[in-house]
Order: C-alpha cells, then structure tokens, then sequence
C-alpha cells in the first residue's frame, strides 16, 4: 500500500493536481489578505487623519510622474486604431462615423484600460518593489514597533491618490488619444478634422465620461490596493521583493479587466 | 519590575522555537540574551514588542513604550535622519498633536547630541556608515521615551571600535533612561560591557541564567562550549 502510495506522489497526475492546489490555496491567501487590507483601509478613509503631506507626494507620484508615459501610451494606441480603421471606413464610405467611433472606444475603453495598464508598469510595480524592500529590511516592522499602523500610514496615501489621481489621468489621456486619431486619420485617409470633430459628439453622452471616470476611480484604488498589499506581504530578501511586483504587477492587470468586465456588463451589455 | 515573561512558547512550523522560556528585567537593568544563530534569540524580542503572538505563556510589561532597536537599523531609507527620529512624533496617533514643529526639531537635535551625531539631520541613511545607522536608529527609538529598550543584535557587522562606542551608548542609554534593557547578542564583548544579568538559549530553552561573571567562568558544559566557541560540547549548530 505504501509503495503504491510512493509510486502515486512520482506520478505527473500528483504532481499537476498537488501544484493546482497548492496555487488555489495560494490565490485564496492572497485574496483573503487584499479584501481584509481593502476593509481597513475604506476604514480608515472614513476615519480620516490622513497624512497630508504624503498624500500629496503619492498624488506627484501617481499622476504627475506617471503622466508623459501614459499620455504616449494611450496616443500611440489611438495611432495604431486610427491608421487601421480610417482609410478602410472613408474607403467604404463611413468616413464620417470615424470620429464617433474612435471617440466611444477611447472614452468607453481605450483611454481607461491604456492609462491602467500603464500605471501598473510604472506606479503599481514601484509601490510593490517599494513596500516588500521596507518588509524585507525590517523597516514596516519599525514602523509597528514605533506604534504607528502601516496599514494606515502606507496604504490609504496611495490607495487616496489612486483614487484621485487615475480619473485625472485618464481625462487628459483621453483627450490626448482623441486627437491623435483626428490627426492620424486625417493624415492616413485626408478625413477632414470637422468631419472626424462633428461626428464625434453623436454616439458620446453623460453616462460614457461618468462610467469612465467611475472606472477609473475604481482601477486606481485596486492598483494601489494591490500594489501595496503584495508588497506588505513579501517574504525573503532580493527575490522576495522581485515575486512581490512580479506578483502585484499579474493581479492587478487581471484585477483591472475583470472590473472592466463587469462595467461592460453592467452599463453597456 | 519592566518586563516580565512567563512560560513563555512559540511554534513555527511544528517547531517550538522558544520553549517555555521565563525571565524578568527590571528598570535599570540589561539582560542579554545569548545563544547561537537561530537559537530563538530574535523570536523573543519580536515576542516582547508586540511583532509576534505568543502561542502560549505571557508577556508583563509596565506602563510605557517598548522601543526596539533592529539589527540592521531598519532606518526609513526615503526619509533623512530628522524625519528617521521624527517618525514617531509626527504619525503616531496619541503624540501627533502633541508637539509642534519646533519642538520636534528641538528632541530630535537632543537625541541626535545624545547618540554623539550633532548636526547630521539632513542627512540620509545611504550616506552614513553601519555604525553610526545603528546610532541614528538609536535616538529613533528613544525619542518617545520609552520604558524598555530591546536590541537584535547591535554590534553585529561592526568594526571593534565601532561596537566599543555602540556598547558605552547602550550603557548611556540604560542610565540615561532607567529603561529596562535587553540586548541579543552573541558577541562576548557586548555581554561583558553591557549586560548585568545573561540567559543563554538553545532550541528555544534557557541553559544559563546568570551574570557575565558567572558565564566567563565556564561552570556549565553550555557557558564552556560557548566561551570558548568550541565545537564539542551540548549545543550543536541547528542545520535547519
């Protein structure tokens, strides 16, 4: 029966089933650990008491800093979109629907999901690597030692500016993408700029700059909530640091998706 | 009495680090915790301030702050001396009100005087050496002037003349303060400089209880193999 049992632990069917497991439990951790970090921080928001000065650092740091990257990002996709579809919708006499639709997939989708993408890159992997090198040279565990709660001193500055920062920032990313597709169409397909600025204003309302903003309120507080929380728990020295942003950098581009998701559904199915 | 700890047991992964594990430290006093590498030195003092829960036992401590100082200084490396040693009085709820920013400097230049760094506070810890981090990370742990002081190690890593000058501020510190002190350490001239009272460990049990006098002359087969760091003896190197 043992030998049977040691043959079963060799086999490929153990090893592929004992490793799913191992990363459910793992993805479950993880999970359990940013929703209860997610409690205390809406706690603490509403608490207030917020550090001031930090806060206005993370918001440099989140929008500012973040800002040249994102805008190339988001006006070099809107390039991409509109060299394809310009000449082909003007070649099939749509040309005067290429401002709406580069418009709605900039303001709905583009602009939001670009600009997140981005921030994970460069804010969401700095706020990880930053927080797990303070866990793994003892530095949060001073801070506990010295009385102050990390969870407040460190998590509701970024997740704060997260939340007013990414709205921001994906404002400007979106008017800067709307006219890098006025120019790329017009210079890919002779599309007028009245032409591609009239149409724009047919198939955009309210709701498309409120859900957007909605969403992007909701994709800075995840990031950073992420970012943050895989860093407060890193284990280990160098490598530790680099699993935690490698870690923060997966989940939240996962995470931010999965909300767009759901706004999907829930605003446009 | 400062800190007193009962029965004290702590289990990681099936193993009991610290065994059952007692002693007391009064105001004035300097224990030092002695005992090989992962001998559960440093699991005691995470015990006594609050970082770890014990899994059975009990910890007494008096009124007061416990002010930790780590074994690799654990300064704010994104923050200069001043707001290393500020830290506390600027973010901790009960103090934050409590002074205003003149007053700060003013404890942060006294505490800085008193750890020998006059006039470093705009600089930041990449620029100064181990020794004088562990003295800045020093005045970060009395600023709020606490009742018991503990030490992971503060000599480690340091040059002879550098771990004299820690050990005399250890000292200085205890008679400055009247703070109940405990220093890990395995260093022997940190024991015999600024403990008054030594317990040693291994696999997480007291072996010795005594003074440094009493350790140096070797009377138990645990104080021989350690005072003369030889390899025979009771206490073999844990391998995991």
């Amino acid at each position: 029966m043992q030998s049977l049992r040691k043959y079963y632990r060799q086999s490929a069917t153990y090893k592929i089933f004992s490793a799913i497991f191992r990363e459910s439990i793992s993805f479950l951790d993880t999970l359990g650990k940013i929703s209860e970090n997610a409690i205390d921080v809406i706690k603490y928001l509403f608490k207030g008491g917020i550090d001031k000065k930090e806060l206005i650092y993370q918001c440099d740091r989140f929008g500012i800093s973040s800002l040249p990257i994102t805008l190339s990002i988001v006006g070099m996709t809107s390039v991409i979109v509109a060299s394809q579809v310009a000449s082909e919708m003007v070649k099939q006499g749509g040309g005067n629907f290429v401002g709406l639709l580069m418009t709605i997939l900039i303001v709905r989708e583009l602009g939001v999901i670009m600009a997140g993408f981005a921030i994970i890159s460069m804010i969401g992997s700095s706020i990880a690597s930053e927080i797990a090198t303070m866990r793994v040279t003892e530095q949060i565990d001073a801070i506990k030692v010295l009385k102050v709660n990390p969870i407040q001193y460190l998590f509701v500055p970024r997740v704060l500016s997260g939340m007013i920062m990414m709205p921001v920032v994906v404002v400007i990313a979106s008017v800067v993408g709307v006219l890098a597709g006025a120019v790329t169409a017009k210079l890919s397909s002779e599309l007028g700029y009245r032409a591609f600025f009239d149409s724009m204003w047919l198939g955009i309302y309210m709701k498309d700059l409120s859900v957007s903003i909605m969403k992007s309120i909701c994709f800075g507080a995840t990031i950073a909530l992420i970012s943050c929380s895989c860093g407060y728990y890193a284990k280990g020295g160098a490598k530790g640091v680099g699993e935690a942003t490698t870690k923060a950098v997966v989940w939240s581009f996962v995470a931010i998706v999965i909300i767009d998701m759901f706004f999907a559904i829930a605003f446009f199915f | 009495m400062s800190i007193e700890v009962k029965n004290l047991v702590k289990v990681f992964d099936e193993k009991r680090v610290i065994d059952d594990v007692s002693f007391k430290v009064n105001n004035g006093e300097t224990l030092a915790v002695v005992g090989f590498s992962g001998s559960g030195k440093s699991t005691i003092l995470k015990l006594i301030c609050g970082l770890l829960e014990p899994d059975s036992g009990e910890i007494i401590t008096s009124e007061g702050d416990i002010a930790m100082v780590f074994q690799y200084s654990a300064l704010f490396d994104s923050m200069n001396v001043a707001d290393n040693i500020a830290f506390a009085l600027r973010e901790r709820k009960d103090l934050r009100n409590k002074y205003k920013e003149n007053d700060i400097k003013r404890i942060v230049a006294e505490k800085l005087e008193l750890v020998g760094l006059k006039g470093i506070e705009n600089k930041f810890p990449s620029e100064l050496s181990g020794g004088m981090q562990k003295r800045v990370s020093f005045a970060r742990a009395i600023v709020t002037e606490p009742n018991s002081i503990l030490y992971d190690e503060p000599t480690s890593g340091l040059d002879p003349i550098s771990s004299t000058l820690i050990e005399d501020y250890i000292v200085r510190l205890k008679d400055e303060t009247n703070a109940a002190s405990v220093v890990v350490t395995h260093q022997m001239s940190t024991i015999t400089r600024t403990a008054d009272r030594v317990v040693m460990l291994y696999d997480g049990k007291i072996v010795f209880e005594g003074t440094p006098e009493e350790m140096l002359r070797q009377d138990t087969p645990y104080t021989k193999q350690f005072v003369t760091a030889s390899l025979d003896g009771p206490m073999h190197m844990m391998t995991e």
